[in-house]
């Protein structure tokens, strides 16, 4: 059937390359798929996909990893998106369990939403590290109503409106999240009776997930911007990611930082705050597993080991333990399926 | 007279000044992805999948999205190759009224409009229909529906070129429809389907709309149809705006890859044309 | 039964044929009825929401808050329309500008060349795209255009979306130009020519009326594309669903806004509905673009295809 010409071709350098590669990526994909895998292990190997809040990425890559030291057999796949994805991943059911890094809303609970409450973190105030009034701002700190006429109604423009030295004109760029995630929630509840929308609203651009919004208020001279603590503090060096500040909040709005509002210097300091509960919450808050209906099988194993043996890896983590009564009744509704 | 002459060379220098906004676009794109790409490839980046802690400075490279995007393109390249080329031979008048023939080529140019969010969203609804998880196989269907249009224009083009005489004296000489297809009509109009097909499969491994939602995305390797997996371009759009700059150099070298691949396309697209141009009876 | 019959009678060979044949009218009939079938589920998921609200409130509202009932789609139309324009202000007189000198005056090699050009940028992915203007357009934006016009910007605006659309679109203008000049009979140049009109004279009165329809459609169709972009513009254009007052402040698209919030629409009613009227409104709005690029073609050109 093939002609003299056309098997002089396909054999000449160009053919004999391209069945080369294609040949090459049938042996990956067949190999990968296990036909030709020597270890394949006798029990079948399960896949728990987990989707969801920044918030708790860092912490759940750990908890995947250990687990499956443990356990071989299981793949844990671990993808962001915001808590939103999250959340509409694990109702929809298009993942096994998702990362919601705020309260869960009573239509989620309507639409079959459970959950289980797993550690705690906080949500910062984020500026660049070259912004013009850095050492006032460290000085004095940021109260809550100052925040808000930042960020929500837009009354203060410039840094040195902020400060008070009028002839600092720059003005202040607000930076928000895009995507629908629990830490601009947490925020606009901190902030007041405010929704993300409203965050939104008043901002200046909207920037999809996390650590792209860190990036882009490092990228932004005068940007200001908000954070789960892991994304503005670097894991690695104890500090602060590279161009990224944390701005104090002046919790009992005297005008200045005291000794005991000092605590934002290294991702330590403000978990013990936090802890302490001299941070307050929100912006910190509870970080949960959700699910529809109940946690099931593979799942179910692995967000059991995560309230018992996982406990162990949250602090040195950059995360906060829940005290050990709230994490005995998640296990009780982990266990009955419920929650009162 | 005067007036004629500057109309015309103003026109000229506009139309050159247009004509260095376009080439300087591609100069710019393509100095930007090869520089920070260039600087941020090794063998490492190419060759081994992230390790934990990818958003925040871990090691290891991109080989997970650069499985993924080849698993995911050429899974819907050949998918769509298979109905691409079934509607192109069908398209011909021996099979169909030119009536039903507009339909079809109308439908198929709607479909080349649709925005690949459309599809990506259409193919997540089936999914949580279907109780599907984020997949392979969801990001491959995704990504046929979008190869499809592309391809079979191409390869329709192709098709129409082949002179109706040749086709006669087959016919002539007793070949049916079929035969004559496979035969004569797919011979004839090789190089321009090897372009369809190239052109579709540049479009497929590049597209991130259409699977942001449906492939999902993994720090592992896909190892079963039904595992997320990573692919280039979704890993350039979560990670060129990270802080650390280590991690945006993954998305510069994931970025650099797809290029090259653009590039070979093009290349490949035109030799390959040029001698299967053998083939075809002038 | 007859059918049956008739089949198990007939050669090998007519049965390869009869096969084949039904195969090939699945495959075509699939995939028109896949355009359908798109519609139809986008439409049916909207309609929740359109039974709750009138269409007019949620077109023309601008109070976008669905926590609190607020659907108005206004504020994201009105961006996806700025900067679609934009991005066919910058690259509709540009794109016909190089087409024509690609058509009329390059020769032989210098329009390889340049075609080869075209063909690559077309060939590039959008994601590329987005992550080029975040490292050139945005701080240009930011740090030059804004501060020189007075105004400032974070360098995530309706401006620089705009911007990276024109060059996104680019490709499709000029290659669909291209052609329709080529195809422009000579005999028409010559009796422009041989009453005595210049090169440029000619290309304005004759070829590029001659060319006129299908130089349309080619912008239709870009616009088209510029409409549905997603990627590049959801990278750049600040994401804010409010109506801005300048090009240099954010804004969002459809297509940018159903990528960032496809993830909400589980906690709020309606929500899903109303990503899926955006959807809808997105292919509704591309596929009559289209239709309106094939008629003018068809109405000029008596026909394509056989």
């Amino acid at each position: 059937m093939l002609s003299e010409q056309l098997r002089e071709d396909i054999f000449s350098w160009e053919g004999i390359m391209t069945i080369g590669v294609i040949t090459a990526f049938m042996i990956i994909i067949i190999g990968n798929s296990g036909c030709i895998d020597s270890e394949s292990t006798d029990k079948e190997s399960k896949t728990i996909k987990v989707s969801g809040a920044y918030a708790l990425y860092p912490m759940m890559v750990v908890w995947a990893d250990e687990y499956q030291k443990i356990h071989p057999n299981v793949k844990i796949e671990v993808s962001g998106g915001g808590a939103g994805k999250g959340m509409a991943d694990a109702l929809g059911g298009v993942v096994d369990m998702g990362m919601v890094s705020r309260d869960i809303y009573p239509e989620e609970i309507d639409k079959g939403a459970f959950y289980v409450s797993v550690a705690k973190d906080a949500v910062v105030v984020t500026i660049n590290s070259e912004n013009p009034v850095l050492d006032e701002l460290n000085k004095r700190g940021v109260t809550r109503e100052e925040l808000v006429k930042i960020f929500i109604t837009r009354e203060i423009k410039t840094w040195g409106e902020l400060v008070g030295k009028p002839e600092i004109k720059d003005e202040i760029k607000v930076y928000t999240r895009a995507d629908a995630c629990g830490a601009a929630q947490t925020w606009a509840e901190y902030l007041g009776d405010y929704t993300q929308e409203d965050l939104t609203y008043g901002a200046d651009t909207g920037i999809m997930y996390d650590p792209d919004l860190a990036g882009a208020v490092a990228r932004d001279k005068y940007a200001i911007g908000y954070n789960n603590i892991n994304f503005a503090y670097d894991i690695k060096k104890e500090s602060f990611v590279e161009g990224i500040r944390v701005v104090p909040i002046d919790l009992n709005e005297n005008g200045k930082l005291d000794e005991d509002e000092r605590v934002y210097g290294t991702r330590r300091e403000i978990l013990q705050a936090i802890e302490n509960g001299i941070y307050p919450s929100p912006p910190a808050r509870d970080l949960h597993l959700a699910t529809r209906g109940g946690f099931k099988g593979e799942t179910k194993e692995f967000v059991r080991w995560i309230l018992t043996d996982g406990q162990e890896y949250i602090p040195e983590n950059g995360y906060i333990q829940l005290p050990s009564e709230k994490i005995k009744a998640e296990s009780n509704v982990l266990e009955s399926g419920e929650r009162t | 007279m005067n007036f004629r002459t500057i109309e015309e060379n103003i026109f000229k220098i506009l139309m050159f000044i247009s004509l260095i906004a376009v080439m300087g676009s591609l100069i710019g794109i393509m100095a930007v992805v090869l520089i920070k790409g260039g600087a941020a490839l090794s063998i490492g980046m190419v060759t081994t999948p992230p390790e934990s802690g990818y958003y925040l400075g871990g090691e290891g490279g991109i080989l997970n999205a650069i499985v993924g995007s080849v698993y995911l393109a050429s899974g819907a390249t050949v998918l769509a190759f298979f109905i691409s080329i079934a509607i192109a031979i069908y398209l011909q008048r021996e099979f169909t009224s030119s009536k039903a023939a507009g339909i079809i080529r109308t439908s198929l140019d709607m479909l080349w409009g649709i925005p690949s969010i459309v599809y990506g969203v259409f193919c997540f609804i089936v999914m949580m229909y279907l109780g599907i998880g984020t997949c392979l196989l969801a990001g491959i269907i995704a990504l046929t529906m979008i190869e499809i249009p592309i391809m079979t224009r191409g390869m329709d083009e192709a098709i129409k070129m082949v002179p109706p005489e040749l086709k006669e004296s087959t016919y002539v000489l007793g070949s049916n429809r079929i035969e004559t297809a496979i035969k004569v009509v797919l011979r004839q109009g090789l190089p321009g389907i090897t372009s369809a097909v190239l052109l579709a499969f540049g479009r497929g491994i590049g597209d991130a709309a259409s699977i942001l939602f449906t492939a999902g995305f993994s720090d592992h390797i896909p190892a079963s149809l039904f595992d997320s997996a990573a692919a280039l371009p979704t890993m350039i759009f979560f990670l060129s705006a990270l802080p650390s700059p280590e991690v945006r150099d993954r998305a510069y070298a994931a970025a650099f890859i797809l290029l090259s691949i653009v590039l070979l396309i093009s290349l490949a697209s035109r030799l390959l044309t040029n001698k299967f141009s053998r083939y075809i009876i002038k | 039964m007859k059918i049956l019959r008739a089949f198990i009678s007939m050669d090998s060979r007519r049965k390869k044929v009869v096969i084949t044949t039904k195969l090939m009218l699945a495959a075509s009939a699939l995939v028109c009825a896949l355009l359908f079938v798109i519609i139809l589920i986008l439409f049916s998921g909207s309609l929740p929401l359109l039974k709750q609200e009138s269409i007019i409130n949620i077109l023309f509202s601008s109070f976008w808050n669905p926590g609190k009932g607020g659907f108005g789609l206004y504020p994201i139309i009105i961006g996806t329309v700025y900067v679609t324009g934009i991005a066919m202000l910058f690259s509709v007189p540009v794109s016909i500008l190089s087409s024509i000198y690609i058509a009329e005056y390059a020769e032989g090699r210098v329009r390889n060349i340049i075609k080869s050009f075209v063909d690559v940028l077309a060939g590039v992915p959008s994601v590329v795209y987005g992550m080029c203007a975040i490292i050139v357009l945005v701080p240009l934006v930011r740090d030059y255009m804004a501060p020189f016009l007075g105004a400032t910007s974070t360098g995530f605006c309706i401006l620089t979306a705009g911007m990276i659309l024109a060059i996104m679109v680019f490709p499709i203008i000029i290659s669909i130009c291209v052609d329709v000049f080529r195809a422009v009979p000579n005999e028409l140049r010559e009796v422009s020519y041989a009453i005595g009109a210049t090169k440029w004279e000619t290309i304005k009165h004759v070829v590029f009326r001659a060319a006129f329809p299908g130089v349309s459609s080619a912008v239709l169709l870009g616009f088209g594309r510029a409409f549905g972009e997603t990627m590049a513009v959801c990278m750049v254009v600040g994401n804010i669903p409010r109506l801005s007052s300048s090009v240099f402040e954010p804004g969002t698209t459809l297509a940018a806004f159903i990528a960032t919030n496809f993830g909400e629409m589980m906690s709020v009613p309606f929500y899903y509905s109303a990503m899926m009227l955006m959807a809808l409104i997105l292919i509704l709005v591309v596929l009559i673009f289209n239709i309106i690029a094939k008629i003018i073609i068809r109405k000029s050109y008596g026909g394509g295809g056989r």
